[in-house]
């Protein structure tokens, strides 16, 4: 399927909470078993004004994005028998605390098709979302790509 | 470990990651990181799909080993402190693998800011990820 067409399109906006329950949960998933990445005394035992987010905590806004992770990617019509995550690259630009309330807005920033290494093709989606704190200011911008790989020949 | 640092830290040109290997992992993981992230890919936790897509059996997914380099690196230059983190998935991950993760400092700017280049290995040496970060240093 051809999919430059959606090069551009909004994919609109999630709210969600930086709780520290999925805070704990994520750090227990990342083998960090430090009390800081999620207890507000050991934060502040520690020099912090609150509990703070390791890189990837923007991840948490797949648990309110419609079909999680893969939601949108399959949304806009990519296989998911064919469908892995390339890059991701994320621009912190203010600390995210426990508490936060983040604001996600998201969009097609582009799509590129190559030549697969064993014929066919494959797409690239790059999917840019900005992410806001509940005081409008600017705390993240992650870069999705996403690929889906040639087609097998039958 | 290190205490998780508030404050920026001193960096410098050839400075290295506290080298960490973790492993060997399991389905458990997966399943693990799979609730907490929010990626229900079925290709990292269901193996007949898996196998119907060409594999030989679930993998892991490159937010989990991304996300655990991250929080190396966090725990390295500070989390307030890391201002690009960028991650290029080159292999795959399967149970049964231990993977090292490592980094070094390539150079720090005048104005404190250090750029790094990170690497995830499997006991295979094949490279599963190649990231690059910045950070502000003290």
């Amino acid at each position: 399927m051809d999919l430059e067409h959606l090069a551009g399109r909004a994919l609109g906006t999630v709210v969600f909470p930086v709780e520290r329950g999925k805070l704990r949960e994520l750090a227990r998933a990342l083998h960090d078993e430090d009390p800081v990445w999620w207890d507000e005394d050991a934060a502040r035992a520690a020099g912090f004004d609150g509990v703070p987010a390791p890189p990837t905590a923007t991840v948490l806004a797949a648990h309110w994005t419609p079909g999680a992770l893969i939601g949108r990617p399959l949304e806009l019509g990519l296989d998911v028998a064919r469908l892995l995550h390339g890059e991701a690259a994320w621009s912190e630009l203010r600390p995210i605390r426990a508490g936060d309330v983040l604001k996600a807005d998201a969009e097609v920033e582009g799509v590129t098709r190559r030549e697969g290494r064993r014929g066919g093709t494959m797409t690239l989606l790059v999917i840019c979302t900005r992410f806001a704190n509940q005081r409008g200011e600017q705390v993240a911008v992650l870069r999705d790509t996403w690929v889906q790989t040639a087609a097998v020949a039958p | 470990m290190n205490p998780v640092p508030a404050q920026p830290v001193a960096l410098a040109a050839g400075d290295a990651l506290p080298v960490r290997t973790f492993g060997p992992l399991t389905r458990s993981d997966f399943a693990r990181y799979a609730g907490a992230g929010g990626d229900f890919n079925p290709i990292h936790h269901d193996e007949p799909f898996a196998r119907a897509a060409g594999v030989p059996t679930v993998f892991g997914m490159g937010l989990l080993h991304a996300g655990m380099l991250g929080i190396q690196l966090a725990r390295w230059v500070g989390p307030d402190h890391v201002r690009d983190f960028a991650v290029r998935f080159t292999g795959q991950v399967w149970p049964g693998d231990t993977l090292t993760f490592s980094g070094t400092v390539d150079a720090v700017d005048p104005d404190g800011v250090a750029t790094l280049t990170l690497l995830v290995v499997r006991q295979d040496g094949g490279v599963v990820l190649r990231a690059t970060a910045s950070a502000q240093a003290a």
